[in-house]
C-alpha cells in the first residue's frame, strides 16, 4: 500500500530510441491507474521500468517515498501480472503460488495458510494439484493473479493481464479484477491497449502515444473532455467523427458548418466560446456516433447523407454514412428508438438527415490538434 | 555502469553493483573456455603435426616433429588407402541420395497422413529399434555374401545395408514437419493439388533446412561405420572403408610403420568432411535442437 | 495406504510429503505392473474377438454371397474381374498364382523342414563320375531357417491377401447391386498419388525395414534357441538344431554350470548401466554448464566459443576416438607429456588398470559429448520464455535460485525422453568403447565366456566380440542381443510409466 511517483522518467534504448519521454506521474496510495494506448506507446515499458525489470535512462521512480531506481525487482515490494501469466510450467498451480513465498523462506504452514485462501478467493481450489498445461486460459490467468496475490506487496502491476482471453472471459475475468481490487485495497497499475478495459477499470486514465502522456484523468474527464484529438478518437467506440469545419462567431452566437449547413452550438459550449471570445476560425469539429441522431426529412439545418453499410449490432445499428463531400461519418442508433418502419428503411442507399447539438461538439485547433475549450494541461510532480 | 535488463536466461547477475562480481566471474569464464578450446582442440592439432613427421614412422612421446616433410602423404599412395576412400566417398554420395528420400518420405508420411496402422507402425519401429542392430549382421553378411556383395565387393552391399533401415530414423525430420502448419496442405488440397503435389511444390521447398539435415548426417555416416564395414568387408582391403582400414593400421604389428600415414590419413579423411560440416553448420545445429527438444 | 485429497496433502510437511509420495510411488508399482498386463490381456481378447468377428464374416460372405463373390474364395481376385475392376482382380490372382508355385516348388519344403533344420549334413560320398571320394553337401540349415521364416511371412500374407479379395468380393457385389459405379484400376492408380499417397510413399522404406530389419531380427531371436556356430554352420561342416533353451541356461546357468556366463552378464551389465549413466549425465550437466558460461551475457565470441567446439563434432569419430585411444597409452603424448614434465616416473596406466581405463573413457566421453550437448542445451535456453524469469525475479529469486527453481526443471522436462533416448544410446555405443579401449583391459575372470571379456566391455562390444570371435558362437550373440533388448525395454517402460515428466514434456510446449 503505497504511492508511486514518477519523475521526468526517460527511457532511452541502445540504439537511442527514446520509448518514453519526460513521463510524470504521481499515482496515490489505494488508486487503479491505467495505462492505455496503441502498441508501442511506451506503456508497457514504464511499468516494467517501475518493476524494474527495465533500466531507467533518465527521472526517478520512487515507491512508498523511496526512490526505487537502483533496487532490484524483488526489493520494490512490487507483484506482477504477466500477459502470457509466466506460470513455471513444472511447477503444480499450488507450487506456483507458493513461489514467491518459499523464495522469502516463509514457514510452510503459513504459505498453505496464504495460498488456499487465495485459490478460494480465486475459485481455483480444486486445481491447486495440476500443472499449468491441464488449464483453461482464464484458470491460468486466476494462477498468475493468484501468485501475485499470496504476496505483501505494496503496488499490483499488471501487464496487459487480458488480451490472451476471448472476449466473453475478458468480460467475466475484467468483472473479477474490480472485486479483487476492491478486496485487496492496495495500489494496482494496470497497462492494456484496450481502451473499454481502460474505462471500466482505471481510477485514473493515462493515455500514451509514441512515448508522450496525452492527457490523464478519470474515465469521465477523458470521455467528455478529451484534451487533444487523439485521445478523443482514442476513446469510445465506434470511434469519434471528426472533421474539419469552420467556426463561425455571429452576433452573440457561434455556429458551425459543416456539409453546407449551419448548426447552432448553443448550451454551455457556446456560452464558454463567448467568454473566451474565440474568433472565426478553422476547427476540427469532433462528434461521438451516439450523440448524432436522425433529423425530419424536412429539416433545412440537418445534414443529408447516404447509407454505405448499416451493421445491427442488437441493441443498436452502427450506421456508416457518407455525406455529399464523401467525408464517412458512424452513427450509433438504438434500436429501440426506432421503429420498424424506420428500419425496414435504413437500408444501404437510402438517403437521410442527422443532426447534432452543440454539446455534443469538441472543438480542435487544426495546428496542435488541442481541444479549444478543454486544453490538457500536464500534471506537476513536486 | 548501469543496471541492464537481460532477456538472457543464463546470465545470472545483472544488477548494479554487481559488476565487479560480474568482472571476476567472467574472467574466470573466459579462463575456462580457453582451456576448453585448447583441450578440444589439441589432439587435432597433434595429429596434424605427427603427420608431417619424418624421422620415425611410430608413436612417440612428442608432438613437434624434429624433421619435417611429406613422406607420410606421398606413401599412402603406396597403400590401399585410396582405395578405401574412394569406397567410402561412393559409398557416403550413394547413401546421402538414397537414405534422404528414404527418411523423408517415411518423415513427411507419418507427419501428415492418418491411417489405420500408422500409431501402430511408429510402435513397432520403436521397439525394432530397441534391438542392438549389430545383432543382424550376421544373417546380412551370409545373404549378402549370397548375392556376391561382400569383401571385395562390399561397397554395394553396405549401400543397401545403411539405406535398408534408414526409414528407422525419422524422428528428427518428423519433428521438422510436424511444425509446418497443416493448414499450408489443406490450402494446397483446396486449390486442386493432389497429396503428391503438396508435398512436391509446397512441403518441399519450405523443408529446405532438413533435407540438408538429412544429407549432412547421411553423407557423414559412412566416414565413420566401423561395425558393418568391418564384417561385410571381412578383412579383404578391397571392400573396406576409411575407419576400418586406418583401423588396421593401428593393429599391434602394423602400428610401428604406420602410425604417422594413420596420422597422414586421418587429415585427409578430416579435411573434406569438416569443411563440407563447417558450411552447413547452421542446419545442422537447427536439425539437433530440434530433434532433442521434441524427443 | 490412505489416499489423502489436494488439500489434505499440500498442509503436509515437506518430509511428510515426500514419505506420502514415496508410499504412493511403491503402491503404484504393482498397480502399474498390473494395469500393463491388463493391457496385454484386453489387447489379447481384443485380437481374439476381431480374430472371430473376421472368420464369422467370412462364413457370412459365403453364405450370403452370389456365384462370383463364393468364387472368390477359390480363385482371388474374382469378384474384382467380374465385376470390371481389372487391374485390381489381375493382381489378386497373379499374388495367388505366385503363392501356389512357391508353395509348391520351394515354401513346402522349407516348411517341412522348419522342424528339424536339415536332416542329412554334409558326409564324404563315393563319386562315381570323378570315381573318388568327395565331400557332398546336402541340406542347410541356415537357409531352411531362414526360407521358413519367410515363408511363414508369405503365408501370413496370402491370408491376409486372400482375406482382402473376399472382403472386396462381398463389398463389390453389394454396391453392384444398389448400382454404385465401382473405382476403376485408372481411380486406384490416381489414388496413389492423392488419397492413399501415403501408400506409394511408405513403400520403399517400409520394405527395406523389413527385408533387412524385421527378417533379420526374427531370424536372429530364432538362433538363440539353436546351436549354431562356427562348427555348426548348417552346411560346410555341420548342420544346426533347435536346442530349445539350453543356451539361456547357460547363460544364467539355471541347472549347475560353472556361472561364468551369469557372472560375466552380470558384470558386463553392471558396468553397461554404470557407464550409460554417468555417459548420460555427465555429458547432460557439464554440457549445460558449457552452453551457459557462453551465453552469459557479457562475454565475447560466442560464435567463436562455439565454432571450436561445434568442429569437433565435424571430425569423423572413429579419427579422433582412435587418435585420443592412443594418445593415452602407455608410450603416448600424454604419459610422454607428464613424463617430460617430471610430474610422473611411470607412465599412467590408462589402458591397463580397469578403473583407471573405466574412468578415461568417461572422460574422453565427456570430451566427445559436450559440443553436442552444448548445442542442444543452448537451443533449448534461447527458448525458455523470458518472462518466467522477469516474473521469478519479482518474486525475489536471485540468479542461483532462478538456475535451480526454473532453468534446470525446465530444462529436464523438456529434455526428459532425449535423456531417455541418450540413456539407451549409450547402453549401445559401440563405437567410443570399441575404438578407445577395444572392451580392455582383458578381464581374467570372465575368460570361460566367449569373447574374451574386457574391464569395459559393453553389452554390446560383448555382443560384437562373440560374433566375430574365433569360435562364432552366434547362438550366445543372440542370447546377449535379446538380453539387451529386454534391458532396454524395461528401462524404457519404466521412465515412461513412473517418470510423470517424460509424458508430461508437452506442459512447455
Amino acid at each position: 500500500m503505497a504511492n508511486v511517483k514518477l519523475k521526468n522518467v526517460v527511457k532511452i534504448y541502445d540504439n537511442s530510441v527514446t520509448a518514453v519521454h519526460d513521463f510524470n506521474l504521481d499515482i496515490k496510495d489505494k488508486e487503479f491507474v491505467v495505462f492505455v494506448g496503441p502498441s508501442g506507446c511506451g506503456k508497457s515499458t514504464t511499468l516494467r521500468m517501475i518493476a524494474g525489470l527495465e533500466e531507467i535512462s533518465g527521472g526517478t521512480v520512487e515507491i512508498d517515498g523511496e526512490v526505487v531506481n537502483d533496487l532490484q525487482p524483488k526489493d520494490r515490494h512490487i507483484a506482477m501480472v504477466f500477459q502470457n501469466y509466466a506460470l513455471y510450467p513444472h511447477m503444480t498451480v499450488y507450487d506456483n503460488m507458493a513461489f514467491p513465498l518459499r523464495i522469502q523462506k516463509m514457514p510452510e504452514d503459513e504459505i498453505y495458510e496464504r495460498v488456499t485462501r487465495a485459490a478460494e478467493i480465486l475459485g481455483i481450489t480444486d486445481y491447486l494439484m495440476r500443472k499449468p498445461r491441464a488449464l483453461s486460459g482464464g484458470q491460468r490467468q486466476r494462477v498468475a493473479i493468484g501468485r501475485a496475490m499470496v504476496r505483501d506487496s505494496k503496488v499490483f502491476l499488471m501487464d496487459e493481464p487480458l488480451s490472451n482471453l476471448d472476449a466473453k472471459l475478458r468480460n467475466q475475468m475484467r468483472a473479477e479484477i474490480i472485486l479483487l481490487r476492491q478486496r485487496l485495497d492496495t495500489t494496482f497499475i494496470y497497462v492494456t491497449h484496450d481502451q473499454t478495459e481502460a474505462m471500466t477499470l482505471g481510477d485514473r486514465i493515462v493515455i500514451m502515444k509514441d512515448g508522450y502522456i496525452m492527457q490523464v484523468g478519470s474515465p469521465e474527464e477523458v470521455f467528455d473532455r478529451p484534451g487533444n484529438l487523439f485521445v478523443a478518437e482514442f476513446i469510445g467506440a465506434p470511434k469519434m467523427n471528426t472533421f474539419k469545419t469552420k467556426l463561425v462567431r455571429g452576433d452573440g452566437e457561434y455556429h458551425v458548418t459543416p456539409f453546407g449547413v449551419a448548426l447552432k452550438v448553443g448550451g454551455e459550449k457556446g456560452e464558454m466560446l463567448k467568454a473566451m471570445d474565440a474568433p472565426t476560425q478553422e476547427v476540427i469539429l469532433g462528434v461521438r456516433p451516439e450523440h448524432i441522431v436522425l433529423a425530419d426529412p424536412d429539416d433545412q439545418n440537418a445534414i443529408p447523407c447516404t447509407i454505405e453499410v448499416n451493421e445491427m449490432m442488437g441493441s443498436e445499428y452502427h450506421m456508416h454514412v457518407t455525406t455529399k463531400d464523401e467525408t464517412r461519418l458512424i452513427i450509433r442508433i438504438p434500436t429501440l428508438s426506432l421503429t420498424a418502419e424506420q428500419r425496414a428503411h435504413l437500408k444501404p442507399g437510402e438517403k437521410l438527415k442527422v443532426k447534432f447539438e452543440g454539446k455534443a461538439m469538441h472543438f480542435f485547433d487544426t495546428e496542435e490538434e488541442k481541444n479549444i475549450l478543454y486544453p490538457y494541461v500536464p500534471e506537476v510532480v513536486e | 555502469m548501469s543496471k541492464k535488463n537481460d532477456y538472457d536466461p543464463s546470465a545470472m547477475k545483472q544488477h548494479m553493483g554487481m559488476s565487479a562480481k560480474n568482472r571476476i566471474s567472467n574472467t574466470v569464464i573466459y579462463i575456462v573456455l580457453v582451456i576448453m578450446s585448447i583441450v578440444w582442440l589439441a589432439p587435432f592439432v597433434f595429429i596434424v603435426l605427427q603427420s608431417f613427421r619424418c624421422e620415425s614412422t611410430w608413436m612417440v612421446g612428442y608432438v613437434v616433429p624434429k624433421q619435417w616433410g611429406l613422406d607420410n602423404y606421398i606413401n599412402l599412395a603406396k597403400t590401399d588407402f585410396w582405395h578405401w576412400y574412394t569406397n567410402t566417398f561412393i559409398m557416403a554420395l550413394a547413401t546421402a541420395v538414397l537414405q534422404t528420400v528414404i527418411v523423408l518420405c517415411m518423415s513427411y508420411t507419418l507427419s501428415r497422413f492418418r491411417f489405420k496402422i500408422r500409431d501402430g507402425l511408429m510402435r513397432f519401429m520403436l521397439i525394432l529399434g530397441m534391438f542392438p542392430g549389430m545383432l543382424t549382421m550376421i544373417i546380412l553378411y551370409r545373404i549378402l555374401k549370397d548375392l556376391n556383395m561382400t569383401q571385395a565387393n562390399a561397397v554395394p552391399g553396405l549401400i543397401l545395408v545403411y539405406i535398408a533401415s534408414s526409414g528407422m530414423g525419422y524422428y528428427v525430420s518428423k519433428g521438422f514437419f510436424d511444425t509446418v502448419p497443416k493448414s499450408l496442405d489443406e490450402a494446397a488440397r483446396i486449390d486442386g493439388a493432389t497429396r503428391a503435389q503438396v508435398l512436391w511444390k509446397i512441403i518441399l521447398p519450405m523443408a529446405k533446412p532438413i533435407v540438408i539435415y538429412t544429407i549432412l548426417t547421411a553423407f557423414m555416416g559412412p566416414w565413420g561405420d566401423f561395425v558393418f564395414a568391418r564384417y561385410i568387408s571381412m578383412n579383404t582391403p578391397a571392400g573396406m572403408n576409411v575407419a576400418v582400414g586406418l583401423n588396421s593400421w593401428l593393429s599391434q604389428d602394423m602400428i610401428n610403420s604406420r602410425y604417422t600415414m594413420f596420422c597422414a590419413g586421418g587429415v585427409i579423411v578430416a579435411i573434406p568432411v569438416t569443411i563440407l560440416f563447417m558450411c552447413l553448420q547452421r542446419y545442422y545445429v537447427e536439425g539437433v535442437t530440434g530433434g532433442a527438444v521434441k524427443g | 495406504m490412505a489416499k489423502y485429497s489436494d488439500l489434505e496433502y499440500l498442509k503436509l510437511s515437506k518430509w511428510d510429503k515426500f514419505l506420502y509420495k514415496l508410499g504412493r510411488f511403491f503402491i503404484s508399482i504393482p498397480v502399474g505392473i498390473g494395469h500393463f498386463f491388463q493391457k496385454i490381456g484386453k489387447g489379447i481378447a481384443s485380437g481374439v474377438k476381431a480374430f472371430g468377428r473376421e472368420c464369422a464374416d467370412v462364413v457370412n460372405t459365403f453364405k450370403n454371397g452370389d456365384g462370383i463373390t463364393k468364387g472368390t474364395f477359390l480363385v482371388m481376385g474374382l469378384g474384382n474381374l467380374a465385376r470390371g475392376q481389372i487391374l485390381r482382380g489381375l493382381l489378386f490372382l497373379l499374388f495367388e498364382i505366385v503363392f501356389i508355385f512357391y508353395m509348391i516348388f520351394a515354401g513346402g519344403y522349407w516348411m517341412s523342414m522348419l522342424p528339424s533344420l536339415g536332416k542329412q549334413g554334409p558326409a564324404v560320398e563315393y563319386d562315381p563320375v570323378l570315381d573318388t571320394y568327395v565331400t557332398a553337401y546336402h541340406d542347410n540349415s541356415f537357409k531352411i531357417l531362414l526360407y521358413g521364416v519367410l515363408t511363414i511371412l508369405f503365408i501370413i500374407a496370402f491370408i491376409y491377401t486372400w482375406r482382402q479379395s473376399i472382403k472386396q468380393a462381398k463389398i463389390n457385389q453389394e454396391m453392384r447391386e444398389r448400382g454404385i459405379r465401382l473405382k476403376s484400376g485408372k481411380d486406384d492408380l490416381k489414388s496413389l498419388v492423392d488419397e492413399s499417397f501415403y501408400k506409394t510413399l511408405l513403400a520403399l522404406p517400409l520394405t527395406g525395414i523389413l527385408i533387412f530389419t524385421v527378417v533379420p531380427i526374427v531370424f536372429m531371436m530364432l538362433v538363440a534357441f539353436t546351436n549354431y556356430d562356427g562348427s555348426h554352420d548348417g552346411y560346410f561342416n555341420n548342420l544346426f538344431h533347435w536346442v530349445g533353451l539350453d543356451n539361456f541356461n547357460t547363460m544364467f546357468s539355471w541347472t549347475g554350470g560353472n556361472k561364468v556366463y551369469s557372472a560375466t552378464f552380470g558384470e558386463v551389465l553392471t558396468w553397461t548401466l554404470i557407464w550409460a549413466f554417468f555417459a548420460t549425465f555427465s555429458n547432460y550437466f557439464l554440457g549445460m554448464f558449457v552452453a551457459m558460461m557462453i551465453n552469459k551475457k557479457g562475454i565475447k565470441f560466442k560464435k567463436g566459443w562455439r565454432t571450436i567446439l561445434v568442429m569437433t563434432i565435424a571430425i569423423p569419430q572413429f579419427i579422433s576416438l582412435l587418435y585420443v585411444s592412443k594418445m593415452f597409452a602407455k608410450n603416448g603424448i600424454v604419459n610422454g607429456f607428464l613424463l617430460d614434465l617430471g610430474w610422473i616416473t611411470q607412465p599412467l596406466p590408462f589402458w591397463d588398470d580397469p578403473t583407471w581405463a573405466r574412468i578415461t573413457v568417461i572422460l574422453i566421453n565427456i570430451w566427445i559429448g559436450i559440443p553436442y550437448l552444448m548445442l542442444i542445451v543452448t537451443g533449448i535456453l534461447m527458448n525458455i520464455p523470458a518472462d518466467l524469469y522477469e516474473s521469478a525475479k519479482i518474486d525475489g529469486a536471485s540468479g542461483w535460485k532462478q538456475f535451480t527453481k526454473i532453468t534446470l526443471p525446465y530444462m529436464l522436462f523438456i529434455t526428459g525422453p532425449y535423456l531417455l533416448t541418450q540413456f539407451t544410446g549409450n547402453m549401445n555405443n559401440f563405437n567410443v568403447i570399441y575404438l578407445l579401449t577395444g572392451g580392455g583391459p582383458t578381464n581374467a575372470a570372465a575368460s570361460g565366456a566367449s569373447g574374451s571379456v574386457g574391464y569395459t566391455d559393453l553389452l554390446v562390444t560383448w555382443l560384437f566380440k562373440i560374433t566375430t570371435g574365433a569360435e562364432s558362437q552366434y547362438y550366445m550373440a543372440s542370447v546377449v542381443g535379446i538380453l539387451i533388448f529386454v534391458v532396454v525395454a524395461l528401462i524404457t517402460l519404466l521412465v515412461y510409466n513412473i517418470l510423470p515428466s517424460v509424458k508430461n514434456e508437452e506442459d512447455f510446449q
